[in-house]
């Protein structure tokens, strides 16, 4: 790795949940209120990486694989089980007041914003709270209005603003006081696409500006892409991929995507990609809407000039193109696969 | 402690901007407030219209006896602590009901402040004006009835000692609610709990000594409402129970000791909610 200052480190983190087990029923809650039986379940079982000062990194995985259980114990909302993490050389539950004055947090699912507060009231409960000298609020709030776009609403009450408003302003109340390092837990859940677009360049240009550490989550694949250097993909509270965006794509970058809309839907028939060529089970797939389809295939089987001649030459097409490899269907094939990638990249922690 | 004040003055008058919003809520809280109390001390009315004083006797011999305006004066005192609780720290209701339960407390681990003193300030709860007006007026109604000479009785520097102890009457309010809102922490919620300890508070507003053995050691010593109410009550009005004002701030500091305690347990055992 290069010789950069480390912001974040992690070691060995867990985190276990202990879940009484119901059976159904009235019956069931009854006999688990006396005789209750208890599972151990590991939601963050033993994770460990580093994150560079600067950076931001994304966070991935299905619902339920632990993503925000690290979030919550990196900035000291759940005490962790066993292991240690450490931000800017601090703990984050040991000394909290201190520890949480260098972060910023943002959790997508809920405000942290005072309901029946105007959000330019919010803004100076915040400047109280984090002592934040007058002239370094001025200037802090003028660069957030620039880039979070906040005039227009700054004098609502936080109830009356719509979810992509309340969002930013979730935002810039998180980086009020110039944080080091910006937790977000899916910040672009349920946006529209313009909000989603304007959030993003805020993001990164923050993390320009002012060098802030950046770590999200999120399920939307072109926050990934369009932000993050590097992701950490976890599944089942384990850390199954961790590396640079254009590693995974080289590694699974040869998954191309043809579509083209048919002259005549009933050629279809014509087409035999899986007689014709030798693709694995997983290497091909086809899918006909109408007269649209659409074929996923590996290029490293069949090269692109390949189903481009065979399907040329065999149907008419109104129009045909040919897609890159997209993240989306590389996150697809993970989840599905459930794999641990760990060993396999050359990627070391 | 200043920027506590000043959050904490911010919040209050946000509130109050909230009575002007929420007119007919906060007025139906009121009157049912007022209705509740009412109906209480007209009981006590219709009691005393019968008997002319409460009596604790043993072998039918009379040991202490209060009057009609003696009984309504304790009753008056005991909302006085619990008003001013509920007034600045009403917040704890919240974290045993649904903060805790929502995974709502969150945010308040996120933000440089003490999470405890956080919550405390969050919330400035304007229905305890209720609570207030009525107690001050049984006070003042109770004093304005009584008869001549056992209002002369009242020795005025009495008062002294009473407004030391009244921030500590209102602490062991604010512990009791703390400690049993903590335990939401585990259990995810724990309203009830504290709605259950609370209910003994309603022994508190009548004299101590009328119990058995059981209730008064209970609202002394284990859930010490009486220490808020009867005993400072008494002491104003005759002179007795001296006692009990040094042992109510200790009571008061014991009771805040074990809920931070339990508070900070608490804290490493929360759980958070899915999201």
């Amino acid at each position: 790795m290069e010789n950069k200052e480390i912001m974040i480190e992690v070691h060995d983190l867990r985190k276990d949940f202990k879940k009484t087990i119901k059976e159904p029923g009235l019956k069931g809650s009854f006999k688990a209120l006396f005789k209750p039986k208890h599972e151990i379940i590991s939601a963050v079982d033993g994770i460990s990486f580093q994150v560079p000062k600067g950076e931001i990194i994304g966070f991935i995985g299905p619902n339920g694989a632990g993503k925000s259980t690290v979030i919550k114990m990196l900035t000291g909302i759940l005490t962790p089980t066993s292991g240690e993490c450490r931000i800017g050389g601090k703990i984050p539950t040991q000394n909290r007041k201190e520890y949480v004055k260098e972060i910023g947090v943002v959790f997508g699912q809920r405000t942290q914003l005072w309901w029946d507060l105007a959000l330019r009231e919010t803004y100076m409960v915040l400047k109280e709270i984090y002592e934040i000298p007058d002239e370094d609020y001025e200037k802090r709030m003028k660069f957030l209005n620039e880039v979070l776009e906040l005039d227009d609403f700054i004098t609502s009450p936080v109830r009356t603003l719509s979810l992509g408003q309340r969002m930013r302003a979730d935002i810039a109340a998180s980086l009020l006081h110039n944080p080091k390092v910006l937790f977000l837990d899916e910040p672009t859940i349920g946006l529209d696409v313009v909000v989603k677009d304007s959030i993003r360049k805020a993001i990164q240009k923050i993390n320009q500006e002012n060098g802030t550490t950046v770590i999200l989550t999120t399920h939307d694949l072109e926050d990934i892409e369009l932000l993050c250097e590097r992701i950490v993909m976890i599944d089942k509270g384990k850390k199954v991929f961790d590396g640079p965006l254009s590693e995974l794509k080289m590694r699974f970058g040869q998954m191309r995507e043809l579509h083209f809309e048919l002259k005549d839907a009933d050629s279809f028939e014509i087409l035999k990609y899986s007689e014709d060529f030798s693709f694995g089970e997983e290497d091909l797939t086809v899918d006909k809407n109408g007269s649209e389809v659409n074929v996923r295939f590996n290029s490293d089987t069949v090269s692109v000039e390949q189903m481009l001649s065979y399907t040329l030459s065999k149907v008419h097409v109104k129009d045909i193109n040919v897609k890159d490899a997209d993240i989306e269907e590389i996150i697809r094939r993970l989840y599905l696969g459930g794999g641990n990638l760990i060993e396999e990249t050359s990627q070391t922690v | 402690m200043r920027r506590i004040l000043k959050l904490h003055s911010i919040f209050i008058k946000q509130d109050l901007k909230k009575i002007m919003e929420y007119k007919v809520d906060f007025l139906l809280g009121a009157v049912g407030f007022v209705l509740t109390q009412a109906v209480q001390i007209l009981c006590l009315g219709f009691i005393f219209a019968a008997i002319p004083a409460l009596c604790y006797t043993v072998n039918g011999e009379v040991l202490d006896s209060w009057t009609f305006e003696e009984v309504l004066f304790i009753y008056g005192f005991s909302l006085i602590p619990k008003g001013i609780d509920h007034l600045l720290y009403d917040n704890l209701w919240g974290l045993g009901y649904w903060i805790v339960d929502k995974g709502d407390f969150d945010k308040y681990l996120t933000r440089p402040l003490s999470p405890w003193i956080y919550i405390l300030c969050e919330k400035f709860c304007v229905d305890a004006f209720g609570d207030l007006i009525v107690g001050i007026a049984l006070i003042v109604y109770s004093l304005c009835t009584m008869p001549a000479d056992t209002l002369m009785a009242i020795n005025p520097w009495r008062i002294i000692p009473i407004l030391i102890v009244i921030p500590f009457a209102v602490s062991i309010f604010t512990s009791i609610k703390t400690g049993t809102a903590a335990i939401s922490f585990w259990t995810k919620r724990s309203g009830h709990i504290t709605h259950m300890c609370y209910m003994t508070n309603e022994f508190a507003k009548y004299p101590a000594k009328i119990y058995n053995g059981f209730v008064k050691t209970l609202i002394t010593y284990i859930l010490p409402f009486a220490l808020t109410a009867y005993y400072p009550a008494i002491y104003l009005l005759r002179g007795e129970e001296l006692w009990s004002i040094p042992v109510t701030v200790l009571v008061a500091a014991v009771f805040f000791v074990i809920s931070q305690i339990v508070w900070r347990r608490g804290l490493r055992a929360y759980e958070s909610a899915g999201s």
